[in-house]
């Protein structure tokens, strides 16, 4: 099987090369990047072929793309990919707008590909042995679930996540998408109304432009409830990115998950601050494995461009509801 | 010296019982439902048990008022009337026009209200707070506070599971986090909140996520519940700031551990308080500040009248949220 990437701007592909590295028997073919300075160094740093346009990579029939440009610049790479017959899975969220994603979910069934998107943390041995816990029922009646994806603003590692345009958004684009997927998951349940509250104090010398800070409540069809914070409330020298946590609270009893807890505590005197290294196993390896894994079984993968679509829904309803203090129903118009 | 009498000798009034003997004052009565607890204090701390609140109240300088929530307004007012001061347990009232008329009370009678919201006296919280006026994290963005545990399981007369007696979880217990929330990153503007009891009030047990968003822009998740397998009880703070970040994550600071082969379930406390090994409980240091106010030693309490009076509106606003199911702003309710 033979993969490649379209565009590298998502720091996702940094990682997600050597996934696709790890895989028996396939082949990656390179990379192509509409920023040819930020392409050219990605092929170097991995020591890979970049392609001098898209067409010149799709030219060379891969079975798969990954899509990681821009949030917003998703959809065209998605579009082109699908008219030449390729596999696509792509970077979350799966696009900025729900038209977006329906123009790919569209184009994908019509050209006969398989469209995955980008959900990791569905994968992660944590996050599935909570699952297990919810599925076996012990819980009883679910109440609520409290659930936080922090991190650190990612405008260092790319400048594109603080601009409003290409981005979609700040914080509440960039990490409500996960746990809206895993309570989706979790809860076998839609969305039916979200409320979120939006600041942009944290950060506020990397941005003026996108939300850093938020706190969004969904109600789901079955009745449960649940909150997501996804606000940028790490500091830059936090000992690590991040975080992702859910506390799944019921009848007969609670759970809990900390899908990056396995890790070390390492001091060090040259870096003068502490840091986690993670021992965990390699959620993204296992998102990978799937996507190649219903290629060469052509079966739908366990994650769609329906899912992907489900989560920036709720993302889209989040801003309005931030944007005018109301309750949003979902689906939307 | 100064007189105290003591109205209720429950887990609360048994605390404050324990900070008053660290003090000068003299504890001269008390009332009580339960008047064979009542003696027991009595034999304990010294004074004697009345028949009546009226009874008791010629005797004493304040009165400290640690019963259910329901008894807190006609107490006071009892109280005020005959010039004495007022402790009164958190939350202040179940209304706010409750609430204000024992201020306005205690306001016209020249005494104090002091109210027992103990969580700006537990060492953890007090210092976050401190920290954050410090300036050491600059301005206040994102906050998460934590209050989770067992249903409370009074014997006989569980007047914390009637919302018409003690408000709820909601003003009973997350009242602690509002009032915090409101300290720390200043006052609320409206809130949006979703729980289970306010849509199912038969439902086994309680729980609630709040968003509460304050004046200056600022955020605060809440998230309470009466919910826990007992014993467990966890108390978490999180601050995120403009400039630095406040970690204390439920239970990362039970600096002992105790794990017995044998389940130790039967001395199960009636109702939860987060117990640490401190030199000092919370309790006593809160009653000891109220000592210092009451004898003119310090001026203005750590927690005032109108703080009380202010966490009962964000509780009673977060109830009608999740009532409702839109946001509420404070004003609605005042």
């Amino acid at each position: 099987m033979r993969l490649a990437i379209m565009s590298v701007a998502h720091l996702h592909a940094d990682g997600y090369i050597n996934n696709l590295r790890a895989v028996p028997d396939v082949e990656f073919l390179g990379i192509a990047d509409d920023d040819l300075a930020r392409g050219q160094a990605f092929a170097e740093q991995h020591c890979t072929r970049l392609y001098e346009s898209y067409d010149a990579l799709l030219a060379d029939k891969p079975d798969g793309v990954l899509v990681c440009s821009e949030n917003a610049r998703h959809l065209p790479l998605v579009l082109q990919a699908a008219e030449a017959g390729v596999h696509i899975l792509c970077e979350k969220p799966l696009a900025t707008t729900v038209e977006d994603c329906r123009t790919m979910i569209d184009a994908c069934e019509r050209a006969g590909v398989k469209l995955m998107t980008a959900f990791p943390m569905r994968f992660s041995p944590p996050v599935i042995e909570a699952k297990r816990v919810v599925d076996s029922g012990a819980l009883g009646r679910i109440y609520g679930c409290n659930t936080t994806n922090q991190g650190s603003c990612p405008k260092d590692s790319r400048a594109w996540f603080v601009d409003k345009e290409l981005a979609g958004g700040g914080a509440v684009m960039d990490h409500t998408v996960h746990l809206t997927d895993l309570l989706r998951w979790y809860l076998n349940s839609e969305v039916v109304e979200v409320f979120a509250e939006t600041n942009a104090i944290l950060y506020a010398d990397a941005t003026d432009e996108v939300e850093t800070g938020g706190l969004i409540s969904l109600l789901f069809d079955n009745g449960v409830f649940a909150t997501i914070d996804c606000s940028w409330s790490k500091p830059k020298y936090y000992p690590t990115w991040g975080g992702l946590a859910m506390e799944i609270v019921g009848e007969g009893g609670f759970t809990t998950v900390d899908a990056f807890r396995q890790k070390i505590t390492v001091y060090s005197h040259d870096r003068g601050r502490p840091v986690y290294k993670p021992w965990g196993s390699d959620a993204d390896q296992g998102l990978i494995n799937e996507f190649v894994a219903s290629i060469r079984e052509d079966r739908v993968p366990s994650i769609t461009g329906y899912d992907g679509l489900k989560a920036t829904e709720v993302v889209v309803a989040a801003y309005r509801s931030a944007e005018t203090g109301q309750v949003v129903r979902l689906p939307l118009e | 010296m100064l007189r105290v009498g003591m109205v209720g000798v429950g887990v609360m009034g048994t605390a404050h019982l324990e900070g008053w003997a660290a003090t000068p004052a003299r504890i001269v009565g008390y009332v009580a439902l339960d008047e064979q607890r009542a003696q027991a204090m009595a034999q304990k701390y010294g004074g004697r048990v009345y028949d009546s609140l009226d009874e008791m109240l010629p005797d004493v300088d304040v009165v400290d008022i640690c019963t259910p929530t329901y008894l807190h307004r006609e107490m006071t007012l009892q109280a005020a009337a005959a010039g004495k001061h007022v402790i009164c347990e958190k939350p202040l009232s179940l209304t706010v026009s409750g609430a204000q008329e024992m201020i306005d009370a205690c306001e016209r009678a020249g005494v104090h209200l002091l109210v027992g919201h103990v969580v700006r006296f537990f060492n953890e919280y007090a210092l976050a707070k401190a920290t954050v006026d410090s300036g050491e994290i600059g301005r206040v963005a994102v906050t998460r506070l934590k209050r989770v545990n067992f249903q409370p399981r009074h014997a006989a007369d569980n007047w914390f599971l009637d919302p018409a007696k003690s408000g709820g979880m909601i003003l009973d217990l997350m009242i602690h986090d509002f009032d915090y929330a409101r300290w720390v990153a200043g006052e609320v503007e409206s809130v949006f909140a979703r729980s289970v009891r306010t849509v199912d009030p038969n439902a086994a047990g309680d729980y609630c996520l709040a968003i509460l968003r304050h004046k200056n822009g600022a955020l605060t998740h809440v998230e309470g519940g009466w919910v826990y397998p007992p014993p467990m009880f966890l108390t978490g703070f999180e601050i995120a700031g403009e400039r630095g970040l406040i970690e204390h994550p439920a239970g990362s600071s039970v600096p002992v551990g105790v794990h017995l082969m044998e389940s130790q379930l039967r001395d199960l406390p009636a109702v939860g308080v987060p117990a640490a090994p401190l030199a000092e409980s919370p309790y006593v240091t809160e009653i000891k500040h109220f000592y210092d106010v009451l004898t003119g030693a310090i001026e203005t309490p750590r927690v005032t009248a109108r703080d009380g009076l202010e966490a009962v509106k964000i509780g009673l606003a977060v109830i009608r949220s999740a009532q409702t199911g839109r946001s509420v702003r404070i004003e609605e309710v005042a």
